[in-house]
Protein backbone atom coordinates (compact mmCIF):
# COMPACT_ATOMS: atom_id res chain seq x y z
CA UNK A 1 0.00 0.00 0.00
CA UNK A 2 1.32 3.66 -0.73
CA UNK A 3 2.37 6.07 2.09
CA UNK A 4 0.28 8.83 0.65
CA UNK A 5 3.18 11.28 0.68
CA UNK A 6 4.57 9.73 -2.34
CA UNK A 7 3.10 12.33 -4.70
CA UNK A 8 4.16 15.23 -2.17
CA UNK A 9 6.65 18.23 -2.91
CA UNK A 10 8.29 19.46 0.10
CA UNK A 11 10.97 22.18 0.32
CA UNK A 12 13.26 22.61 3.00
CA UNK A 13 14.59 26.03 4.64
CA UNK A 14 17.38 25.57 6.69
CA UNK A 15 20.93 27.11 7.29
CA UNK A 16 22.38 24.50 8.96
CA UNK A 17 23.12 21.36 6.75
CA UNK A 18 23.03 18.77 9.17
CA UNK A 19 19.34 19.73 10.21
CA UNK A 20 18.47 19.62 6.60
CA UNK A 21 19.67 16.19 6.24
CA UNK A 22 17.48 15.15 9.71
CA UNK A 23 14.60 16.67 8.35
CA UNK A 24 15.36 15.35 4.63
CA UNK A 25 15.30 11.89 6.50
CA UNK A 26 12.48 11.77 8.32
CA UNK A 27 10.48 13.26 5.01
CA UNK A 28 12.13 10.39 3.66
CA UNK A 29 10.70 7.75 6.04
CA UNK A 30 7.07 8.75 5.26
CA UNK A 31 7.18 8.49 1.90
CA UNK A 32 8.28 12.25 0.71
CA UNK A 33 11.16 12.41 -1.71
CA UNK A 34 10.79 15.35 -3.71
CA UNK A 35 12.47 17.90 -1.37
CA UNK A 36 13.81 20.70 -2.56
CA UNK A 37 16.23 22.75 -0.42
CA UNK A 38 17.20 26.21 0.23
CA UNK A 39 19.62 27.43 3.27
CA UNK A 40 18.42 31.37 3.55
CA UNK A 41 14.82 32.73 3.06
CA UNK A 42 15.46 34.72 -0.14
CA UNK A 43 16.87 31.24 -1.75
CA UNK A 44 13.76 29.32 -0.53
CA UNK A 45 11.29 31.87 -2.55
CA UNK A 46 13.25 31.39 -5.76
CA UNK A 47 12.66 27.74 -4.67
CA UNK A 48 9.15 27.81 -4.09
CA UNK A 49 8.45 29.69 -7.14
CA UNK A 50 10.55 26.70 -9.21
CA UNK A 51 9.02 23.97 -7.42
CA UNK A 52 5.69 24.97 -5.98
CA UNK A 53 6.03 22.53 -2.97
CA UNK A 54 2.72 21.20 -0.99
CA UNK A 55 4.85 21.53 2.52
CA UNK A 56 7.35 24.25 3.72
CA UNK A 57 9.46 23.23 6.73
CA UNK A 58 11.58 26.41 7.70
CA UNK A 59 13.83 27.41 10.40
CA UNK A 60 13.28 30.62 12.29
CA UNK A 61 16.45 32.07 12.67
CA UNK A 62 18.51 32.60 9.44
CA UNK A 63 20.76 35.28 8.09
CA UNK A 64 19.66 37.56 4.81
CA UNK A 65 16.17 36.23 5.26
CA UNK A 66 14.64 35.23 7.98
CA UNK A 67 11.88 32.59 8.61
CA UNK A 68 9.61 34.98 9.65
CA UNK A 69 9.81 37.49 6.81
CA UNK A 70 10.19 34.47 4.20
CA UNK A 71 6.57 33.52 6.04
CA UNK A 72 5.49 36.72 5.39
CA UNK A 73 6.30 36.81 1.86
CA UNK A 74 4.51 33.74 1.30
CA UNK A 75 1.28 34.22 3.07
CA UNK A 76 1.16 38.31 1.85
CA UNK A 77 2.94 39.11 -1.52
CA UNK A 78 0.82 39.17 -4.56
CA UNK A 79 3.46 37.00 -6.61
CA UNK A 80 3.21 34.69 -3.99
CA UNK A 81 2.75 31.02 -6.10
CA UNK A 82 1.15 29.66 -3.21
CA UNK A 83 -0.78 31.79 0.04
CA UNK A 84 -2.22 28.55 1.55
CA UNK A 85 0.53 26.29 1.72
CA UNK A 86 1.53 24.62 5.20
CA UNK A 87 4.46 26.05 6.53
CA UNK A 88 6.13 24.07 10.10
CA UNK A 89 8.26 26.30 11.49
CA UNK A 90 11.47 24.95 13.51
CA UNK A 91 13.03 26.93 15.72
CA UNK A 92 15.37 26.44 19.04
CA UNK A 93 13.72 30.02 19.88
CA UNK A 94 10.66 28.61 22.17
CA UNK A 95 10.00 31.74 24.31
CA UNK A 96 6.82 32.93 24.24
CA UNK A 97 7.61 36.39 22.40
CA UNK A 98 8.93 34.30 19.56
CA UNK A 99 6.31 31.83 19.36
CA UNK A 100 3.66 35.12 19.19
CA UNK A 101 5.86 36.31 16.31
CA UNK A 102 5.50 33.03 14.36
CA UNK A 103 2.05 32.71 14.74
CA UNK A 104 1.50 35.93 13.61
CA UNK A 105 3.51 35.60 10.75
CA UNK A 106 1.34 33.10 9.66
CA UNK A 107 3.00 29.51 10.41
CA UNK A 108 0.75 26.82 10.12
CA UNK A 109 2.60 24.60 13.10
CA UNK A 110 6.08 25.51 15.35
CA UNK A 111 8.18 22.64 15.93
CA UNK A 112 10.87 22.67 18.76
CA UNK A 113 14.58 22.09 18.39
CA UNK A 114 16.07 19.31 19.00
CA UNK A 115 13.81 17.79 16.75
CA UNK A 116 12.00 14.14 17.01
CA UNK A 117 10.45 12.12 14.06
CA UNK A 118 7.29 11.97 16.77
CA UNK A 119 7.31 15.51 16.66
CA UNK A 120 7.68 16.11 13.31
CA UNK A 121 4.80 13.86 12.17
CA UNK A 122 2.25 14.92 14.87
CA UNK A 123 2.96 18.52 13.33
CA UNK A 124 2.24 16.90 9.49
CA UNK A 125 -0.47 15.34 11.25
CA UNK A 126 -2.43 18.60 12.26
CA UNK A 127 -1.79 19.60 8.76
CA UNK A 128 -3.38 16.32 7.64
CA UNK A 129 -6.35 16.12 10.03
CA UNK A 130 -6.95 19.20 11.18
CA UNK A 131 -6.57 21.89 8.18
CA UNK A 132 -7.84 25.27 9.55
CA UNK A 133 -9.56 28.09 7.91
CA UNK A 134 -7.81 31.15 6.47
CA UNK A 135 -8.17 34.66 8.08
CA UNK A 136 -7.93 38.13 6.47
CA UNK A 137 -8.19 40.57 9.26
CA UNK A 138 -6.16 44.16 9.30
CA UNK A 139 -2.75 43.41 8.37
CA UNK A 140 -3.09 39.28 9.37
CA UNK A 141 -3.23 36.47 6.00
CA UNK A 142 -3.00 33.05 7.54
CA UNK A 143 -4.30 30.24 9.30
CA UNK A 144 -6.98 30.91 12.17
CA UNK A 145 -4.83 31.22 15.26
CA UNK A 146 -7.43 30.37 17.36
CA UNK A 147 -7.21 26.59 17.40
CA UNK A 148 -10.69 24.95 17.63
CA UNK A 149 -12.62 22.86 15.53
CA UNK A 150 -13.86 24.28 12.18
CA UNK A 151 -17.44 23.31 12.15
CA UNK A 152 -18.58 22.36 8.58
CA UNK A 153 -15.36 21.13 7.37
CA UNK A 154 -16.15 17.78 5.00
CA UNK A 155 -13.25 16.10 5.78
CA UNK A 156 -13.92 12.61 6.86
CA UNK A 157 -10.68 11.10 8.44
CA UNK A 158 -10.95 13.41 11.92
CA UNK A 159 -11.61 10.71 14.35
CA UNK A 160 -11.18 6.74 14.13
CA UNK A 161 -14.69 5.93 13.29
CA UNK A 162 -14.60 8.60 10.35
CA UNK A 163 -12.42 6.35 8.36
CA UNK A 164 -14.69 3.87 8.35
CA UNK A 165 -16.64 5.81 5.86
CA UNK A 166 -13.72 7.19 3.32
CA UNK A 167 -13.51 4.89 0.12
CA UNK A 168 -10.22 4.10 -0.58
CA UNK A 169 -9.10 2.87 -4.01
CA UNK B 1 -13.63 30.42 -3.56
CA UNK B 2 -16.17 30.83 -0.79
CA UNK B 3 -15.45 33.20 1.55
CA UNK B 4 -17.38 34.70 4.31
CA UNK B 5 -17.02 37.99 6.79
CA UNK B 6 -17.31 37.72 10.50
CA UNK B 7 -18.83 39.77 13.20
CA UNK B 8 -15.33 41.25 13.64
CA UNK B 9 -15.27 42.15 10.12
CA UNK B 10 -12.30 39.55 9.90
CA UNK B 11 -12.90 37.61 6.39
CA UNK B 12 -12.57 33.87 6.66
CA UNK B 13 -11.84 31.16 4.22
CA UNK B 14 -12.73 27.70 5.11
CA UNK B 15 -10.61 24.60 4.11
CA UNK B 16 -12.77 22.91 1.74
CA UNK B 17 -12.66 26.21 0.22
CA UNK B 18 -9.02 26.35 -0.34
CA UNK B 19 -5.99 23.28 -1.95
CA UNK B 20 -4.84 21.47 0.91
CA UNK B 21 -2.13 19.33 1.36
CA UNK B 22 -3.29 15.93 0.35
CA UNK B 23 -6.84 14.97 -0.96
CA UNK B 24 -9.12 13.26 1.19
CA UNK B 25 -9.08 9.94 0.07
CA UNK B 26 -5.14 10.24 0.86
CA UNK B 27 -5.76 11.88 3.84
CA UNK B 28 -6.22 8.35 5.58
CA UNK B 29 -3.27 6.80 4.07
CA UNK B 30 -1.71 9.35 5.19
CA UNK B 31 -2.09 9.21 8.77
CA UNK B 32 -1.97 5.84 8.94
CA UNK B 33 1.91 6.12 7.86
CA UNK B 34 2.12 8.53 10.16
CA UNK B 35 0.79 6.55 12.92
CA UNK B 36 2.86 3.60 11.91
CA UNK B 37 5.38 1.47 13.63
CA UNK B 38 6.79 0.51 10.35
CA UNK B 39 6.76 3.61 9.76
CA UNK B 40 8.38 4.97 13.17
CA UNK B 41 11.34 2.31 13.32
CA UNK B 42 12.23 3.69 9.51
CA UNK B 43 13.10 7.29 11.18
CA UNK B 44 13.92 6.15 14.46
CA UNK B 45 17.09 4.46 12.37
CA UNK B 46 16.95 6.91 9.68
CA UNK B 47 18.21 9.41 12.48
CA UNK B 48 20.46 6.88 14.24
CA UNK B 49 22.07 7.23 11.45
CA UNK B 50 23.27 10.79 11.92
CA UNK B 51 24.24 10.71 15.12
CA UNK B 52 27.91 10.24 14.99
CA UNK B 53 28.21 13.05 12.01
CA UNK B 54 26.09 15.22 14.39
CA UNK B 55 28.29 14.35 17.44
CA UNK B 56 31.39 15.48 15.45
CA UNK B 57 29.55 18.61 14.82
CA UNK B 58 28.55 19.35 18.25
CA UNK B 59 32.45 18.60 18.96
CA UNK B 60 33.63 21.56 16.48
CA UNK B 61 30.66 23.72 18.16
CA UNK B 62 32.14 23.42 21.61
CA UNK B 63 35.52 24.27 20.47
CA UNK B 64 34.29 27.31 18.81
CA UNK B 65 32.20 28.19 21.68
CA UNK B 66 35.46 28.33 24.04
CA UNK B 67 37.24 30.41 21.79
CA UNK B 68 34.36 32.77 21.53
CA UNK B 69 35.34 34.20 24.52
CA UNK B 70 33.59 37.22 25.80
CA UNK B 71 31.92 37.73 22.16
CA UNK B 72 28.12 37.50 23.49
CA UNK B 73 26.70 37.43 20.34
CA UNK B 74 28.60 34.78 19.16
CA UNK B 75 28.49 32.59 22.32
CA UNK B 76 24.67 32.82 21.81
CA UNK B 77 24.81 31.64 18.34
CA UNK B 78 27.13 28.55 19.46
CA UNK B 79 25.36 27.68 22.13
CA UNK B 80 21.65 27.87 20.23
CA UNK B 81 23.37 25.39 17.48
CA UNK B 82 24.54 22.81 20.50
CA UNK B 83 21.39 22.94 22.08
CA UNK B 84 19.39 22.54 18.62
CA UNK B 85 21.24 19.08 18.11
CA UNK B 86 22.95 18.06 21.13
CA UNK B 87 20.06 15.82 21.85
CA UNK B 88 20.23 13.95 18.46
CA UNK B 89 23.70 13.83 18.70
CA UNK B 90 22.72 11.73 21.89
CA UNK B 91 24.61 14.65 23.95
CA UNK B 92 21.52 14.98 26.27
CA UNK B 93 23.44 16.91 29.13
CA UNK B 94 25.11 19.49 26.94
CA UNK B 95 21.66 20.39 25.35
CA UNK B 96 20.25 20.77 28.49
CA UNK B 97 23.02 23.81 29.84
CA UNK B 98 23.44 25.25 26.46
CA UNK B 99 19.58 25.57 26.43
CA UNK B 100 19.72 27.22 30.18
CA UNK B 101 22.18 29.59 28.68
CA UNK B 102 20.48 30.73 25.71
CA UNK B 103 17.20 31.29 28.09
CA UNK B 104 18.71 33.29 30.16
CA UNK B 105 20.91 35.21 27.21
CA UNK B 106 17.74 35.52 25.32
CA UNK B 107 15.56 37.00 28.59
CA UNK B 108 18.29 39.04 29.82
CA UNK B 109 18.49 41.39 25.90
CA UNK B 110 14.87 41.00 25.92
CA UNK B 111 14.60 42.73 29.61
CA UNK B 112 17.64 45.23 28.35
CA UNK B 113 19.96 44.08 31.20
CA UNK B 114 23.32 43.04 31.10
CA UNK B 115 24.96 39.82 30.66
CA UNK B 116 26.73 38.51 33.72
CA UNK B 117 30.01 36.88 32.26
CA UNK B 118 30.66 34.86 35.23
CA UNK B 119 26.94 32.91 34.54
CA UNK B 120 27.90 33.04 30.67
CA UNK B 121 31.74 31.57 31.28
CA UNK B 122 30.10 28.64 33.77
CA UNK B 123 27.69 27.62 31.16
CA UNK B 124 30.17 27.05 28.56
CA UNK B 125 32.71 25.41 30.68
CA UNK B 126 29.70 23.08 31.81
CA UNK B 127 28.87 22.56 28.18
CA UNK B 128 31.95 21.71 27.00
CA UNK B 129 32.88 19.10 29.95
CA UNK B 130 29.59 17.37 29.60
CA UNK B 131 30.17 16.84 26.06
CA UNK B 132 33.61 15.77 26.36
CA UNK B 133 32.31 13.63 28.67
CA UNK B 134 29.40 12.33 26.91
CA UNK B 135 31.53 11.74 23.59
CA UNK B 136 34.26 9.67 26.18
CA UNK B 137 31.02 7.41 27.41
CA UNK B 138 30.19 7.11 23.98
CA UNK B 139 33.57 5.99 22.81
CA UNK B 140 33.57 4.05 25.97
CA UNK B 141 30.42 2.14 25.02
CA UNK B 142 31.35 1.40 21.57
CA UNK B 143 34.56 0.18 22.44
CA UNK B 144 33.19 -2.23 25.30
CA UNK B 145 30.30 -3.06 22.39
CA UNK B 146 32.84 -4.32 20.10
CA UNK B 147 35.00 -6.02 22.90
CA UNK B 148 32.33 -8.40 24.19
CA UNK B 149 31.14 -9.01 20.69
CA UNK B 150 34.62 -10.29 19.40
CA UNK B 151 34.70 -12.16 22.78
CA UNK B 152 30.98 -14.02 21.80
CA UNK B 153 32.11 -14.11 18.48
CA UNK B 154 35.68 -16.19 19.44
CA UNK B 155 33.86 -18.14 22.22
CA UNK B 156 30.81 -19.45 19.81
CA UNK B 157 33.62 -20.06 17.47
CA UNK B 158 35.40 -22.48 20.12
CA UNK B 159 31.89 -24.23 20.95
CA UNK B 160 31.75 -25.05 17.47
CA UNK B 161 28.44 -22.37 16.80
CA UNK B 162 28.80 -21.07 12.97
Amino acid sequence: MSDGFEYLKALIVEDNSHMRSLLRALLNSIGITDIAEASQGKAGIETLRLRRPDLVLTDLAMKQMDGLEFTRYVRNDPNSPNPFVPIIMITGHTEKHHVEEARDAGVTELLAKPITAANLFSRIAEIVERPRAFVRCGDYFGPDRRRHRTEGYKGPWRRAEDMEDVEVG
Amino acid sequence: MARRTTDTGAELIEPDDYPQMVSKRDGLRCMQTLQSGRVALKAKTAMASYTPMLRDAIMEYVESLEEAGTDLQRVFAIAHEIRNFAENAGMATAGRVAENLCRYMDEMERVKKPVDPAIVALHVAAIARAARAEEDDAKMGDVVSAELNALVRRRLNDAGVR
